[in-house]
């Protein structure tokens, strides 16, 4: 070959290494759920934070106990992430996930996450300030639909959005047994 | 996920106004504009806004560095589930003073100019915050200032 071939070569392999590059497959994004998953049970909320885009949305809908009107909100990734910090102070927190579903886009730069989850944790009365962690009755179960958007960023898979709906129930604390961790 | 997460709190960053806008006297809303002796910094940091919400500066211009927005933002345990609660003050420079021209905010929360202002001010009054150099004089005033002894 040629020297002054070269540069072009080098150009399309680059090119050709770029376009692999952008995508993305469903081993890579059933890992990086179980990542996601792992994190949130740790409650480690630098973690939880890092795994999602800098333009993140979390569209929430959320049915509470009582059976009213649902709840519905709209945060971004600043408000997520300091809901994340707060998360981390919790000493009691089950996340089981019930189902996965990866639907890849045609493109395969993006996919569509659908997960089902069970999550257990304290429930605080609201307007009610918590003297300790263990102050509280009922644990709270929340059963949660995720449909989430996943994709790269920066080279790295992240959420780019979540819509999520949560029915919330309530259990009396002696009738959960949940590890402190 | 988090769906059920109580209510709790976390400073913010990002892009910022300078010193020289934050450190203008902020003006009362009413007509003629009455200095209220405090610097919208001493104002925040007295409220306390600089460390128990997420706060967000923004420019409604990206031209104009004499206009900022500050978003105040939390979400609070609501009686049916998390809610996403809001405060949007607009501030613009008018000479040695900032005025505060718009007040957004959640469902529930006044946005009347007049009644925001006198809220910020329970803050520094409530503290005896530093005034500005203008009214460290015995005979200072400003609007809700309360005088010296």
């Amino acid at each position: 070959m040629r020297p002054r071939s070269l540069p072009l070569v080098l150009l399309a392999a680059c090119a050709a290494l770029a376009g692999c590059s952008r995508e993305i497959t469903r081993q890579q994004v059933a890992e990086f759920v179980d990542q996601a998953d792992a994190a949130a049970r740790k409650r480690f909320a630098p973690e939880i934070c890092e795994l999602r885009g800098k333009d993140f949305t979390l569209d929430l809908t959320f049915h509470g106990y009582e059976g009213r009107a649902p709840s519905q909100m709209q945060i971004t990734r600043k408000l997520y992430c300091q809901q994340a910090g707060a998360f981390s102070r919790l000493r009691q927190y089950k996340l089981e996930r019930k189902s996965l579903d990866i639907h890849m886009a045609m493109d395969r730069r993006t996919a569509t996450v659908t997960a089902e989850y069970i999550e257990t944790m304290p429930y605080f009365e609201p307007d009610i300030v918590p003297k300790t962690p263990d102050d509280f009755t009922h644990f709270q179960i929340v059963e949660s639909r995720d449909e989430s958007v996943v994709g790269l960023e920066d080279g790295d898979l992240r959420f780019l959005s979540t819509h999520a709906e949560a029915h919330q129930a309530l259990i009396g604390k002696d009738h959960v047994q949940l590890p402190y961790d | 996920m988090f769906g059920a997460l109580a209510a709790y709190k976390l400073a913010g960053s990002g892009d910022t106004p300078s010193r020289a806008f934050t450190g203008l006297e902020l003006a009362a809303a009413d007509s003629g504009h009455t200095g209220t002796c405090y610097a919208l910094d001493t104002v925040l940091i007295a409220n306390g806004l600089n460390r128990n919400t997420v706060r967000t500066w923004s420019r409604p211009d990206k031209h104009n560095d004499g206009e900022w927005s500050l978003l105040l933002e939390n979400v609070v345990q609501g009686s049916n589930g998390p809610v996403r609660v809001f405060q949007k003050f607009t501030f613009t420079r008018h000479g040695e003073q900032l005025w505060l021209t718009d007040v957004d905010a959640s469902e529930g929360i006044p946005t009347g100019l007049g009644q925001n202002i006198d809220g910020l001010l329970d803050g520094p009054h409530g503290m005896k915050s530093t005034p500005v150099d203008r009214c460290r004089a015995s005979n200072a005033s400003g609007y809700l200032f309360p005088p010296k002894n």
